[in-house]
Formats: structure tokens, sequence, C-alpha cells
């Protein structure tokens, strides 16, 4: 115990533990939305889009985040209106595109030598949490649950029935695009610490778990951000004591917890 | 009569590219019922989805009251969402540019809960409710947003007695009121029972008046 109290003298840590939090917060917030939508394998699609894009801008030494952000904006809206408009054929676009910029990004790094930095972008790392990505945290919480207040009403309505909201003549594209813009910027900040592979996890498990429990919208989305918390630390906890990547930590907490919801659910509708 | 709510020219409709309404023209004023009829798969949702503005015409003109309500007929997805009976009729008053509920949007759909007779499970989850409630719980929806221009996609399908009376009577004041009601339906005794209506019978994409 007093090993990880030591730890917490470290800043690294401190930022990690901050930016980490705040992005899996948000992320699960958004993510009880694209749960409800049936757009759960958006976030996966999109951290391999954002692994392609980091890779190509490794491999021409620019600033990841100027390649990948407008990169993941972009493919975010573009899958989500494919998956609307095609319904299967949108699992079907995710797969393709998540496996070839998958196969692009790691072609682009080992033609480039960039192969040392490709197992950071893919497992994350709490190393790489700069003070420039705490800031960028603290702003992207700060914009995603002031969206979120404000907009409750209109994205409660659009989750629940898109087509009821068009024919009361509300600009649901406008919204599809907050929710992508949002959607895209958790995914490229939380990808530096959980990794590419596993930032979807993020987005998706505390959502799944608390609709166990929750039989509401609103009480559904301070549930997965209360899930998401508690196994981000619980997750940074594991990862320091067993010395894995932070991501498999948190990605293992938040599995944990599912499974115990679903035995202890279970458990209540048998009595 | 010159209170046209919905005005219909020449109206092609398709769906995934098979043409569903061909060359359709219907005119609706404040205060009538037209009833659409058909067969299954002759197109009638489909019409109402063009009606609605969730299907765009491949050719033709619609123009319509601008305070459209839809009442689409129930799908499996609508039960599954964490959601209680007021918070799902309360969404029917967004048409206004507005981000938050009013005490006024309470107070109308608390009033109209009471006149279909659903507002004691106003804070039931709608995943628990009968398909004859849900339905009525659709319709208080639609209602909350003071429509003058009403599109009901077979209201009365699973509908017992009491329920299918407390419609009609809903709709009769509608339609004293000004508004012009669009109903599909497959039940002629429905039809029989409205005096200033229509019947638009579709076949093969087309319709009979």
């Amino acid at each position: 115990m007093s090993d990880l109290l030591a730890l917490l003298s470290y800043p690294f840590v401190i930022r990690a533990l901050v930016a980490g939090s705040l992005i899996s917060i948000c992320a699960s917030v958004l993510g009880v939305i694209l749960v409800l939508k049936h757009y759960s394998l958006i976030g996966h699609g999109l951290s391999e889009i954002g692994f392609a894009s980091l890779s190509v801008a490794s491999a021409l030494n620019v600033p990841a985040v100027l390649i990948s952000t407008p990169a993941v904006i972009i493919a975010s809206f573009v899958i989500m209106f494919v998956s609307q408009k095609f319904k299967t054929a949108g699992d079907i676009a995710i797969a393709i595109a998540s496996s070839a910029a998958l196969a692009l990004g790691i072609s682009i790094s080992s033609l480039t030598g960039g192969t040392s930095s490709t197992g950071a972008y893919l497992f994350g790392s709490v190393l790489a949490v700069s003070d420039g990505d705490l800031i960028f945290s603290v702003i992207l919480s700060v914009v995603v649950l002031t969206i979120f207040i404000i907009f409750y009403n209109r994205l409660f309505l659009i989750t629940y029935n898109e087509n009821y909201a068009r024919s009361l003549g509300i600009n649901t594209t406008f919204y599809q695009l907050i929710i992508s813009v949002l959607t895209a910027l958790v995914v490229v900040s939380g990808m530096r610490i959980t990794g590419t592979l596993l930032i979807s996890g993020v987005i998706i498990l505390p959502a799944v778990t608390a609709k166990n429990f929750a039989s509401r919208f609103k009480t559904l989305v301070i549930m997965a951000g209360a899930v998401s918390f508690v196994a981000f630390i619980a997750g940074l906890v594991i990862s320091f004591v067993f010395n894995i990547p932070a991501g498999a930590g948190v990605i293992l907490s938040n599995s944990a917890i599912l499974i115990f919801v679903k035995i202890f659910a279970r458990l209540k509708n048998k009595k | 009569m010159t209170d046209i709510k919905l005005n219909l020219e020449n109206a092609v409709i398709k769906y995934e590219d098979t043409i569903v309404i061909n060359d359709l023209s219907l005119q609706v004023h404040g205060g009538e019922m037209a009833f659409i009829t058909g067969a299954n798969g002759s197109g009638k949702s489909t019409l109402m989805r063009g009606i609605a503005g969730l299907l765009p015409l491949s050719a033709g003109r619609l123009t319509r009251s601008a305070k459209m309500s839809y009442v689409p007929q129930i799908e499996e997805a609508d039960r599954d969402f964490p959601a209680c009976v007021r918070e799902i009729v309360l969404t029917g008053t967004q048409r206004k540019k507005k981000f938050f509920y009013t005490r006024c949007d309470y107070e109308l759909a608390n009033k109209i809960m009471k006149e279909l007779f659903i507002y004691e499970l106003a804070n039931r989850e709608i995943k628990n409710l009968s398909g004859g409630q849900l339905r009525r719980v659709f319709l208080a929806r639609a209602l909350c947003g003071e429509p003058d221009l009403l599109l009901l996609d077979e209201p009365c399908a699973g509908l017992d007695v009491e329920s299918h009376k407390i419609l009609f009577r809903i709709l009769e004041n509608e339609l004293a009121n000004g508004c012009a009601v669009i109903m599909v339906t497959h039940d002629d005794s429905d039809i029989e029972g409205i005096k200033d209506s229509h019947v638009i019978k579709i076949s093969d994409g087309r319709i009979k008046i």
C-alpha cells in the first residue's frame, strides 16, 4: 500500500491518473450513446484508424495530433453515416476499415523504422502522458460534459429514436456530428494511455456494465461514468502491481466489474 | 377550403430502389381525416414515412404543415431503452427550439397522459408496457407536439376495445380543433366511425380515392 502511495509522488503518475480518469469518464458517457444506438464497434474502428494516422504522423515527423485528430473525426462521421444508412453493411465497413487501417499503420511503421513507437501506440503507456495531454483532457472533459448537459434532451431523443427526432424537424445530422467529433477526440486522447487496441473497451464496457442496473438514461450515463472512473483507478493499480500496460489493467478491471455485475444480476433474478 | 395541411403532388417514393408510391397526389385539409388502406406491402407505411419526411421523394412535391406529429408502428427497438413513460411523452415537445423542458411542457404532458389514461404509468419503464399501452404513449408523445397534422401508422393494431374508444375520442377532439389526421388502417369499422373522412386505397403504388 505504501508503495502505491509513493507512486503518487511521481508527476507522470499524477498526470496519467488525472488525464486517464477524465478521458475514461468522457469515453463512458459517450459510450452510453454508442451502445444504445448499436454503434459499439465504432470505437474499435476509430482506434485502428487512429493507429494508422499516428504511424503516418510519425513517418512524416509531424505532431501526431495534427494528423490523427482530423483523420479520426472524418472517419468517425463516415462510419456513423454508413452504419446508419446501411445497417449490417456498416459493421462490415467497420471491420474492413479497421483491419485495413491497422495493416496500413504497421506497414508504414515497418517501412519507416518506427516499430519501437508502434508498441506504445498499440498498447499505450502512462509515461506517454505529457502536460499538454493533461490540459487537453481537462478541456475535453469540460466540453463533453457541458455539451451533454446542454443537449441532454436532444441527445436522449436522438439516441432513442432518430427518425422521430427528424420528423420533429430536429437537425439530427448536427447532433450526429457532435457525437462523432467528441468520440473521435476521446479516442485520439485516450489511445495514448490505453493504446489503440484497447480504447474501444474503455468506451463500451462501462456502459454495458451500467446497463445491467440502470433503468433510466440519466442514471445510465452517471453510473457508466462512475464505473469507468473506478475501473480506471483499479486498472492503474493493477498495472503497477503486476507490471502490465495500463490499458490492459484498465480493460481487465472493467471486464471483472462487468462479470461481477452479470453474476450478481443473475443471482438476484433467481431469487 | 384553403386550410391545407398536406399537399402531395405527383409524388414518387422509393424504398431500397423499388418504386413503392408512384405518381401520387393527395390533399388533406384541417379538420379532415384521411384513411390509408391497402394490402400488406402495398406501400402504406412508405407513404407515411415519405409524408413525415423520413424518406425523400424521388419526384413530385410535398408541402405540409410544420406542426406535424408522426406515430410510427411499434418496433422491438422501441422498448429496449432505459426510459420511463413521462420521459418519452415529453420528447414530443422538442419541436420548439429550446434545450430544456419548461413547467408548461410538464403540465401539457401530464394533461395528455391523463386524457389517454396513462398518467398512472408515468414513471413506469417503457420495457414493462403492453403493446396497447406503448401505442398510447406514442400517441401522447405526438399530441405533446400540439400538431395540426397528425400521422398515425396502424395505431389500432393490438388495441383493446377501451383503448380503441379512447383513441377515437381523442382523434375527434383533434379534428374538431382543426387538426388534419392521416391514418393507416386495415379495419373498415375505423373508417365508418368518422364523418368528414376520405379513404385512400393503395394498390400497386397508386391510389384510388
